[in-house]
């Protein structure tokens, strides 16, 4: 469309203005210099070329509709394949709840059935005293008592950003916290704490007994519900607590609560023990 | 007008048989499919500017399709095809936005 003197200089220096160059070298020159050419009888060797122009528009309109077409169904397997795993995900779920369920049931069964087999003698009592005792501390049994109920949370997103977070760490100082001012028995929404709890990051989410858990976060402790939040407080997980909470903004909410119920901890691994007792019972 | 209904006829070709692409060139369907664009849009700026030469057009279509192919084959080789391909689609798309405005002007008078 440019002028010839124009064009020329634009051609010679296209290094200097790249995108005009562009702009001004958008037609194939190529028609240009044939037209400016003397060519033969435009209809005598027109035919072939006219020909190839036809195949190559076919292919043209072709490609472009199968590309779309490409890129749409690409689009729909993938939505098809999330669905797909988030089904198989709920299955495995329910699988896991189902098996579970039964595994608490022949558990129960299992303690009916050591409680007939062993009240016959003052010894096997005692001895199943102290395995109902020792099931109450180690989580192995339901338990239900008054206590503390203390409610956490991340602090409000607007106000201190990523660091209002509350980090598995924390979770651990008040668990630890709530343990050393005389708790008995501990869940985290639910998940009862043992001796081989983990409280840790996996992934985005904090993790207990390998359960992933979601903001907010309710510990729930039983024990002396009189003493348990000032000696608490004393501690220095308490301490550390206060700081996020003033420093943070993080929401830290203690309760004391009445009568809480507290699920058994998952059923560790069946195994036989290495490790056994020196000496005789006491 | 027999072009147009070229182009139409592969669409509707495309339509009814659902061709699948091979794997091997995927890559290249989409930046092919731009530089073909290029040069249709320059073959109907050079029509209405009456230089129009179908000989020309079916080199210049070629060549562009092979062309952009190929940069983007080198560019995956190099391990730079992502930046390539970007480079490629920029420059293509100031041709053809420069041809369409010219079509625009040659079409309206404005």
């Amino acid at each position: 469309m440019s002028s010839a003197p124009e064009d020329a200089k634009t051609t010679v220096a296209p290094h200097r203005d790249l995108v005009r160059w562009l702009a001004a070298a958008a037609v194939d020159p190529d028609y240009a210099r044939v037209a400016r050419s003397a060519s033969p009888p435009a209809h005598v060797r027109r035919t072939g070329a006219r020909a190839g122009m036809w195949v190559v528009l076919l292919v043209l309109g072709l490609v472009v509709v199968t590309s779309g077409a490409e890129v749409r169904s690409t689009a729909s397997q993938t939505a098809r394949e999330r669905d797909a795993l988030v089904a198989q995900i709920n299955q495995r779920k329910a699988v896991i709840a189902a098996s579970t369920a039964r595994l608490e049931t022949l558990r129960a069964e299992v303690s009916g059935l050591q409680g007939t087999a062993s009240l016959d003698t003052q010894r096997n009592a005692d001895l199943l005293a102290g395995l109902a005792q020792a099931r109450t501390l180690t989580g192995a049994a339901a338990v239900t008592g008054p206590g503390v109920r203390v409610v956490v949370d991340n602090a409000p997103p607007s106000r201190s950003g990523n660091a209002g977070k509350v980090l598995d760490s924390d979770l651990q100082l008040l668990v630890n916290g709530l343990w050393q001012a005389g708790a008995e028995a501990i869940t985290i929404n639910g998940n009862r704490l043992t001796a081989l709890s983990a409280v840790r990051t996996a992934g985005s989410a904090i993790t207990v007994n390998y359960q992933s858990l979601s903001s907010p976060y309710v510990v729930q402790a039983i024990g002396n519900p009189a003493t348990l939040p000032a000696r608490f407080v004393d501690t220095a997980a308490g301490q550390a607590w206060l700081d996020l909470q003033t420093n943070f903004g993080i929401r830290f909410d203690l309760r004391r609560a009445d009568a809480m119920v507290l699920p058994a901890a998952p059923a560790p691994r069946l195994h036989v023990p290495n490790a056994q007792r020196r000496g005789e019972l006491p | 007008m027999i072009a147009l209904l070229a182009l139409v006829a592969g669409a509707v070709v495309g339509l009814f048989l659902q061709p699948t692409v091979p794997l091997a060139l995927q890559p290249y369907l989409p930046i092919a499919i731009v530089a073909a664009l290029d040069a249709v849009f320059g073959a109907l700026r050079a029509y209405l500017d009456g230089v129009f030469d179908d000989k020309v057009f079916v080199i210049s279509f070629v060549s562009n399709v092979l062309i952009a192919a190929l940069i983007v084959y080198l560019g995956d080789q190099l391990g730079v095809g992502g930046q390539l391909s970007t480079g490629v689609v920029v420059v293509l798309g100031i041709r053809i936005f420069t041809n369409v405005a010219e079509i625009r002007r040659h079409v309206f008078h404005a």
